[in-house]
């Protein structure tokens, strides 16, 4: 991990994206019926990200950050505003947008190589092998090419489908709660991974989690969500160069004001 | 009267005794032979004891066995009965998986279909038996037919099942990196739905190899139901009836083991339900 650490110590100057505006959230709202009332999940919803960036969306369990974060990639449809990409609405999910998920979405009945290459089937050949060998590489999974997930730990399989959707370059990248499933080790050594490796693709990521520490620790903004219906509470900027020294004046201060906006004691936070 | 069952009681008594405290790898093949041992000498005692003429002794059977085997008849019963299984059997499949992967993925043909498979399906093979001699005379066409029939329903309801089953986050994977067609099938659908595929195709086998013997008895002129019915209009030789059944239980035995080396394939493992 030292040499992780040690490789992603980049002053913050270096990371930060261009201005051009990548994802458009504009008035999004969202219902579900329920038997008799209507059940609001998220109301006017505005937010926009730029190409490069990596966003944090924090907020307790239901307040719609998951459904937000569907939206966007298209799995769902707002009942009513719009999500723009490049400035074009969203219509359904893309290769070129790639959704990591909660629980493991890689397929079980394959093998590391083959979920890799899932996204990379119009390839010709030789461009397709090289694509997955380098980014099996690249998440540290040399050596387990023909491994089927059953045999892998948590974290290795959460790289797979990190891999495979690295492998397609995307230009955005949506995790939702990627690491829940995970020890704590695991889960703080996927942290730098995932820094390490935005700093070299420039991908822009989204990123749900109700983890404050993991918010501060990843993003350059937080966006902070109030419970039901889910509304944006705050836009927290996290100014702090990677990798983020926990315990710093301005990460405590973040940590109280996120905490503040959830509603939580500012105790529990200042440790 | 020979003392051997009193003996196999005895031995199944000390087996049964002494096999608890064996250990686990000993005691696997120790208990339950001390079971098959027990009843044998139990079946034995209880035809000695009622004076029966009629049902035969577990070494009546064996001279029923050799019998058999010498006669060269049991052979071609088995043969038959395996034909007619192997066919109706993989046709069933052969149509079966493909309509219940498609029935499974695409709502419109789920409910299309749904109803007519679901209506049809409580429909004993059985009872199919006249239909099939009507439409296809006394022969393998008509057994082939029935077999078919008791494959079908539960191989399509089954891939049904499996494919409706698919969790959401690999649907959303397969559409999140655009597979479509053939290839959504190939990819995605079918490998997901595999194991339960796969497990319905093995009960599926069983029931098929339950039909065919009833099938024979009622309205076939060879295979092993028929060879059953047969021993005991010529003579009520029902050394020759038992010694079929348990032919018959063998062979299903054998076809259940080849079909579980469908399961050891890695490709399935991680779906498939320990039973």
């Amino acid at each position: 991990m030292s040499a992780t650490q040690n490789a992603v110590e980049t002053p913050s100057e270096k990371v930060v994206p261009s201005s051009k505006t990548k994802v458009v959230v504009e008035k999004v709202s969202k219902e579900f019926a329920q038997r008799d009332a209507k059940l609001k999940v998220l109301e006017d919803i505005d937010l926009e990200v730029k190409d490069g960036e990596f966003v944090m969306l924090l907020g307790p369990s239901g307040c719609g950050k998951s459904t937000l974060l569907n939206i966007v990639a298209g799995f769902e449809k707002p009942t009513s505003g719009r999500v723009l990409i490049d400035g074009n609405p969203v219509t359904g999910p893309s290769p070129k947008r790639v959704f990591v998920f909660q629980e493991y979405g890689i397929f079980p009945w394959g093998n590391v190589w083959d979920n890799v290459a899932l996204g990379l089937r119009d390839l010709p050949a030789k461009q397709r092998d090289e694509i997955v060998e380098r980014t099996i590489q690249l998440v540290g999974l040399d050596g387990f090419q023909m491994a089927f997930p059953r045999e892998l730990s948590g974290g290795m399989k959460q790289r797979v489908e990190v891999a495979r959707a690295l492998a397609v370059s995307p230009d955005v990248i949506y995790m939702d709660e990627p690491f829940g499933a995970l020890d704590s080790l695991t889960r703080m050594s996927m942290r730098s991974e995932i820094t390490r490796i935005w700093q070299t693709q420039k991908t822009t990521l989204m990123f749900v989690t109700h983890d404050v520490d993991e918010s501060i620790i990843l993003g350059q903004r937080i966006v902070v969500m109030s419970r039901r219906p889910g509304k944006i509470a705050e836009i927290v900027n996290v100014d702090l160069p990677y990798p983020r020294e926990i315990g710093s004046p301005e990460y405590v201060r973040i940590k109280k004001r996120c905490f503040d906006l959830l509603g939580v004691t500012a105790h529990v936070a200042a440790r | 009267m020979s003392s051997w069952p009193y003996v196999a009681l005895a031995l199944a008594l000390a087996s049964l005794v002494g096999g608890r405290k064996l250990e686990d790898g000993i005691a696997r093949y120790v208990l339950p032979s001390g079971v098959i041992v027990g009843l044998l000498g139990a079946w034995h005692l209880v035809v000695v004891q009622s004076g029966s003429t009629a049902f035969p002794t577990p070494d009546q059977v064996a001279r029923g066995f050799e019998e058999l085997i010498a006669s060269q008849r049991l052979w071609g019963d088995i043969v038959a009965s395996l034909f007619r299984v192997t066919w109706g059997y993989f046709l069933a499949a052969g149509v079966g998986i493909p309509m219940g992967l498609v029935a499974g993925w695409y709502t419109r043909a789920f409910m299309a279909l749904n109803p007519v498979i679901q209506g049809l399906r409580p429909i004993s093979p059985i009872a199919w038996i006249p239909i099939a001699i009507l439409w296809f005379g006394i022969g393998d066409t008509a057994g082939i037919y029935l077999i078919f029939y008791a494959s079908f329903f539960p191989i399509t309801v089954g891939t049904m099942a499996a494919v409706r089953n698919i969790s959401l986050v690999h649907q959303r994977s397969a559409q999140n990196f655009g597979l479509k067609g053939f290839r959504l099938f190939r990819l995605m659908v079918l490998p997901a739905a595999l194991p339960q595929i796969i497990t319905s195709l093995r009960i599926t086998l069983g029931v098929s190899w339950l039909v065919i013997v009833a099938a024979e008895m009622v309205g076939m002129d060879s295979g092993l139901g028929y060879l059953i019915n047969d021993a005991r209009n010529m003579g009520s030789r029902y050394d020759l009836v038992v010694a079929t059944m348990i032919m018959i239980g063998v062979i299903g035995i054998i076809l259940d083991v080849l079909i579980r080396q469908l399961e050891k394939f890695e490709q399935v493992r991680w779906g498939i339900v320990k039973q």
